[in-house]
């Protein structure tokens, strides 16, 4: 299928029955309800089972009819059309699905419950929201002689000519011509511009992942009065030069990494911290302040332990770096033979995951079952990583979980010893007989600054295949090498040095310019934090199964200008910030909002919750008691212990969340409740749940308890009145004034729980709690 | 017949929008739900209500508990190595380790052709739990709350105590209403663990009532300048979730209440040290809040003991396993059957996969995994009393008579609690998922009384 009858479907989908006037083309507007059974009953069957010779793309058109298409299923193929509308019976569809004459699919039948769908189907009058496809995609055949690549992400990244609009003066930045001209194919109308004040509060929290204060917004609205453009730019650079950007977007990229400081449940209950984890956050904070290239930023978490380096620091930053393939969450060792293959297959998945939005992980046991992954690709893969030695530590000792290794001992970083009359707060127990053991004498000095990270075995080797996953049951062995759906001409030129493990030029294949996954999911992994949505809405996935884009020549579009720009991350940020479709407001009328639910088109832009970090990170600003300044290390820095074994060791902090300690499976219970991701795998976008216990962290958690205090606290000593206090407390938590409805409840709130609990204090903290848990706090619009 | 229940979400004006029932039998979702939670009448004719999965993590060792394997001929070969007995009127035969328990030996249905994929920890206990070995998805009793809601409002449907990775809990794709509510988890003390955040005592309720009346007003406010997004509905409904929880959960976790013949009954807080592999969990507590928590309509709750890993020490940590968890459980399952609670009570035991037998008298303690043959027993809920379904070839190594996969233990709950195991589906990512996988699973009819 190709993503141009994708796009096509997703406009269908997006017309609703209350603009159907507005759509010429469509001739039938199809109901929701109609909408809903097609595309859960019909569509899946019919791209499953009859795609293959009955589409656009069919190698050859079986009987000449055409299932793709709503036209074709009408117009039929040589046997004439596939339906008679209202009568299933009498539809050859039905008849070739019950055997009845013809036989499809020819394999087997399918069902009884997919037979009796479709003939609900027929009898609905064939329901079918499908539009005929664009012409078909033109590829740039200079590229490449040998088969075009089937699947939409690995084709080459397209050139398009800019859109044509109608209302030229709408466009700022020519992403807005690709995302109008859709609106207007649709007949619909983009929503105004955001107000000042809800744009600036967005700003704010998606470059800095922190809410402005009162007085910058009202600077902010009084210059946007003056010159909307400039006073965005001027906020937007800004912003990007703040220590904070790196801290907000390098804790999207830890997700990505499935960074943590504990190596999790072993499966046997142990949880081994990563004491030296850390410097790895550090070094991304530091990656995204510093703008290094996407390119260079993902060969020093590849191969960084192979590139040359101009200083000592430097040398540590790209050990540092390639920390990001040791951070497995691993199994345990006892009575694991795959152990090894383990490991192998999380680095695996973080590189075809993470960077490539392709998961290769169940080649390990058989080709893919749906993208074009073979297991020797795996094992290819694999070898690179098999001729890597990966260094965790010491894995608190416990070696039925892993194995000590080694670990990369740093020289510019400072030597910090553990702080005077430091105790180790957990002995490790023999398991069988419970005694404790002695803890071991470490190999380095104590304070050592060491960093995880891989570095290339002594004796480089190609993998075996592992039949069906089983590390005991051998094939033949394979060249090191990458993934064959992704090569271009070009990249086939890479050679593996034998003598080498491969990872530098598996960097080098990553970002080579024409890549056509490395770019294109990057720049969605970008586009999602800003918009809630990525182009592609699973963006971990641009396989089979996965989406296709909303705006496929838009993201290539932007993957080329990222690639041409030097592949600087803050550069495409502050394009998209600056474009007219990120500022637009995300209130809509009705017809609009029910025209496209989900907001396909980008008419609009989405409510969005903060997440854990930003909202805990709010809270503490808003109160006066962030320290903006960076969290030096780590609480298990000195600490190789099992963490099961150790009790709650999270302790309070005023530093931003990403610098609290994020141990697997003991997460920091300020942040617990608002779907963090367990961090053992490769996390684009987070859960946004909706339960109850998270009403019961906004009320009770004695986190919010205290910001709620402090915030009344300073509320109270700003002024004696209660109605100027009210106000106050409104300004500084939502960056708006009460209505005077407000205020009132504010100040019965106030009231009655002074009565009641004789206190003036409790009073304050209720009401100043209840700001910081309400949705206008939690919400950006 | 299967359907979508995201699709559905997105057609309603509500949050969490149609329910799995409805929607199984083929009924169009009419009106916005309050929650996703309301309990719901099964399609099947359900035997089970509820269900208390006491899991037993590590792999316990059938051979040494309920699947008796004596020595058949003058050469030794691995089998029971502790003493068995006969029990009750059905004669079903139980390990001396276990003397509380083998007293409902009539009330028990044993499943002794179990058998799973693969004899790795990780990896077994997820497909127990979820179906998958490899992936995350969701749980058992995520599924179960799916179809059914719960019959009390002011709990959630799913509760997962003394648990471990979030995996084993997890709602995965589904909704998220139906994710598993833990109480203790990672290392805290079982003795006061509890739901987190459930109470704070810096307001009185009824100051929080009219703090949250306050917030819902704001809420509410901020709801109707953006009419047409629906997550801000669900989140004033959860925030009253949320405060019911307040009211009802805290009392439900204190079991002060109980009567101290009772708490000795279950044995609460007896057990003072681990002994090898055997961890404190107070189990005794687990068992009295699974049944304080199924007396107060909660559809799914595991409670959990391990782990019965005992490889060096096999005699002695299976041993210690067995006696901590022996009188609780069956002070449960006495208590359910005076209440009236059994008959539609399901109670489930087993863990992710059996042991190999030790050898009589060849000196070794020492056994290691086997997911070729194991045990499972149910209880309750409409299952045969006193009955032994399946076997094992004479040394207890594979199931070769009555084998039940996983699939189709799963497949048997979800039909006792009346839901068509093979067509409770969620569309999710291009393909329609149910917990029995593309394979489907089997019901075995034969447990069934």
């Amino acid at each position: 299928m190709t993503s141009q009858i994708v796009t096509a479907v997703l406009i269908g989908l997006s017309i609703g029955p209350g603009l159907s006037s507005n759509i010429s083309a469509m001739d039938q507007a199809v109901s929701a309800e109609d909408r809903i059974f097609f595309e859960n009953k019909i569509r899946p069957v019919l791209v499953e089972h009859c795609y293959e010779c009955h589409s656009a793309d069919s190698e050859e058109v079986g009987g000449k009819l055409l299932l793709d298409t709503r036209e074709g299923v009408l117009d039929g193929g040589e046997s004439g059309p596939a339906i008679a509308v209202g009568k299933p019976d009498e539809s050859r569809i039905i008849q070739a699905l019950r055997y009845d004459g013809i036989e499809m699919p020819p394999e087997k039948p399918l069902p009884k419950t997919v037979v009796n769908d479709f003939v609900k189907w027929v009898r609905l009058g064939a329901p079918d929201p499908r539009v005929r496809p664009d012409v078909a995609p033109t590829l740039d055949t200079s590229t490449s002689g040998d088969e075009k690549p089937p699947l939409w992400s690995l084709r080459p990244r397209r050139t398009s000519a800019i859109p044509e609009v109608s209302n030229k003066a709408w466009p700022r930045d020519s992403l807005d011509s690709f995302v109008l001209a859709r609106i207007e194919a649709a007949g619909i109308n983009p929503t105004n511009d955001a107000e000042p004040r809800t744009l600036i509060r967005r700003v704010y929290v998606d470059l800095l992942g922190l809410p402005p204060l009162m007085d910058e917004v009202e600077t902010f609205v009084e210059e946007y009065r003056a010159d909307r453009q400039t006073a965005v730019r001027t906020l937007v650079d800004n912003l990007l030069a703040r220590p904070q950007f790196g801290e907000r977007w390098g804790r999207h990229w830890l997700d990505v990494a499935r960074y943590g400081e504990s190596n999790g449940n072993d499966g046997l209950g142990r949880n081994p911290t990563f004491p030296h984890a850390w410097r790895y956050r550090d070094y991304v904070i530091d990656a995204f302040n510093r703008d290094v290239p996407y390119d260079h930023f993902l060969t020093e978490q590849i191969a960084g332990d192979l590139l040359p380096s101009d200083s000592p620091t430097e040398r540590d930053r790209y050990l540092i770096a390639t920390g990001f393939l040791a951070m497995a969450s691993k199994p345990a060792k006892a009575m694991n033979t795959n152990f090894d293959m383990d490991i192998v297959a999380d680095q695996i998945e973080v590189i075809g995951t993470g960077i490539m939005g392709i998961s290769v992980a169940c080649a390990r046991c058989h080709d893919h079952k749906f993208d074009p992954i073979p297991t020797l690709d795996y094992y290819a893969l694999a070898g690179i990583f098999t001729s890597t030695e990966t260094m965790w530590g010491i894995a608190a000792n416990e070696k039925l979980t892993a194995s000590p290794t080694d670990l990369h001992v740093l020289e510019a970083a400072p030597k910090v010893l553990p702080p005077e009359g430091f105790v180790e707060t957990v002995l490790v127990l023999e398991s069988n007989t419970g005694i404790p053991k002695p803890i071991p004498k470490s190999k380095w000095p104590v304070g050592t600054p060491l960093a995880i990270g891989v570095r290339d075995k002594a004796k480089p080797a190609d993998c075996r295949v592992n039949i069906k996953g089983d590390a005991k049951k051998l094939g033949d062995a394979v060249p090191r090498g990458f993934v064959a759906a992704c090569h271009t001409d070009a990249s086939k030129s890479l050679i593996i040095d034998p003598k080498q493990s491969g990872r530098l030029q598996l960097a080098q294949w990553l970002t080579r310019p024409d890549h056509p996954l490395t770019a294109r999911v990057m720049v969605n992994r970008i586009w999602l934090h800003l918009f809630g949505q990525g182009i592609v809405r699973t963006p971990d996935d641009f396989g089979v199964y996965g989406e296709r884009p909303t705006h496929p020549e838009m993201l290539d579009h932007l993957a080329n200008r990222f690639v041409e720009d030097g592949w600087s991350i803050k550069r495409l940020i502050r394009s998209i910030v600056l474009s007219r479709t990120y500022q637009l407001g995300s209130d809509v009328e009705e017809s609009l909002a029910k025209a496209d639910t989900e907001n396909l088109l980008l008419a609009r832009h989405s409510l969005r919750r903060l997440d854990a970090e930003s909202l805990r990170d709010s809270m503490l600003a808003v109160t006066g008691q962030l320290n903006r300044e960076p969290a030096e290390g780590s609480i298990v820095r000195h600490r190789d212990i099992l963490v099961n074994l150790a009790g709650n060791l999270h302790e309070p902090s005023n530093h931003r969340s990403v610098y609290l300690c994020y141990l697997r499976s003991s997460m920091p219970p300020e942040l617990a409740a608002f779907d963090l991701p367990d961090f053992t795998t490769v996390v684009g976008q987070r859960d946004v749940s909706t339960i109850p216990g998270q009403a019961l962290h906004l009320f009770n958690n004695p986190f919010v308890i205290e910001q709620a205090e402090h915030f009344a606290q300073s509320i109270m000593k700003g002024s004696t009145d209660d109605n100027h206090r009210v106000r106050s407390a409104f300004n500084r938590a939502l960056n708006r004034d009460p209505s005077q409805n407000e205020i009132d409840q504010a100040i019965e709130l106030l009231r009655s729980t002074k009565t009641e609990l004789r206190s003036d204090n409790k009073a304050w903290n209720s009401l100043c709690q209840a700001l910081l848990v309400t949705n206008e706090f939690r919400y950006i619009d | 017949m299967s359907f979508s229940r995201r699709a559905m979400l997105q057609s309603t004006s509500c949050g969490f929008g149609g329910l799995a029932l409805n929607a199984l039998c083929g009924e169009q979702v009419a009106a916005a739900s309050d929650s996703g939670l309301e309990a719901q009448t099964p399609t099947l004719a359900a035997r089970a209500k509820r269900v208390i999965f006491l899991c037993m993590s590590g792999g316990p060792a059938h051979l040494d508990t309920f699947d008796c394997k004596p020595q058949t001929g003058k050469k030794k070969h691995p089998g029971s190595v502790f003493q068995f007995r006969q029990h009750g009127e059905s004669g079903l035969s139980i390990s001396e380790l276990l003397p509380d328990t083998a007293k409902f030996a009539d009330d028990l249905c044993v499943i002794n052709g179990m058998h799973a994929d693969t004899g790795i920890h990780a990896q077994s206990f997820l497909q127990l739990h979820t179906g998958d070995r490899l992936r995350k998805r969701p749980s058992l009793g995520s599924w179960i709350s799916y179809g059914l809601g719960t019959e009390n409002q002011n709990l959630p449907g799913f509760i997962s105590l003394n648990t471990s990775k979030s995996s084993i809990y997890s709602s995965a794709f589904l909704p998220s209403i139906y994710n598993g509510t833990p109480i203790g988890v990672n290392g805290e003390s079982m003795s006061l663990a509890t739901v987190s955040n459930v109470g704070s005592d810096h307001l009185p309720l009824s100051a929080k009532r009219r703090q949250l009346d306050f917030v819902q007003m704001l809420n509410r406010g901020h709801l109707k300048r953006r009419p047409t997004d629906q997550k801000l509905e669900s989140v004033i409904q959860s925030m009253e979730l949320g405060f019911r929880m307040q009211s009802v959960a805290p009392d439900l976790l204190d079991i002060s209440t109980e009567s101290k013949a009772t708490l000795e009954t279950y044995c609460v807080g007896q057990q003072k040290k681990a002994t090898g592999t055997c961890k404190v969990s107070d189990f005794g507590r687990q068992c009295l809040l699974a049944r304080r928590f199924a007396e107060a309509g909660v559809r799914f709750i595991e409670v959990s003991h391990g782990s019965w890993d005992q490889h060096k020490n096999h005699r002695r940590d299976l041993q210690a396993n067995c006696h901590v968890t022996d009188a609780p459980i069956a002070a449960l399952l006495g208590d359910l059957k005076q209440r009236g609670l059994l008959d539609d009570t399901l109670v489930v035991w087993g863990g992710e996969f059996g042991r190999p037998g030790l050898t009589p008298e060849d000196g070794k303690n020492e056994t290691g995994h086997n997911a070729r043959g194991f045990t499972f027993w149910l209880a309750g809920g409409g299952v045969k009393r006193g009955y032994v379904h399946g076997k094992t070839d004479p040394t207890g190594a594979r199931a070769v008579e009555g084998k039940v996969h996983f699939r189709d233990l799963h497949a048997t709950i979800l039909h006792l609690m009346g839901l068509p195991p093979n067509d409770l589906k969620y569309w999710h990512a291009g393909r329609e998922h149910r917990l029995t996988g593309p394979e489907g699973g089997n019901v075995v009819h034969d447990l069934f009384a």
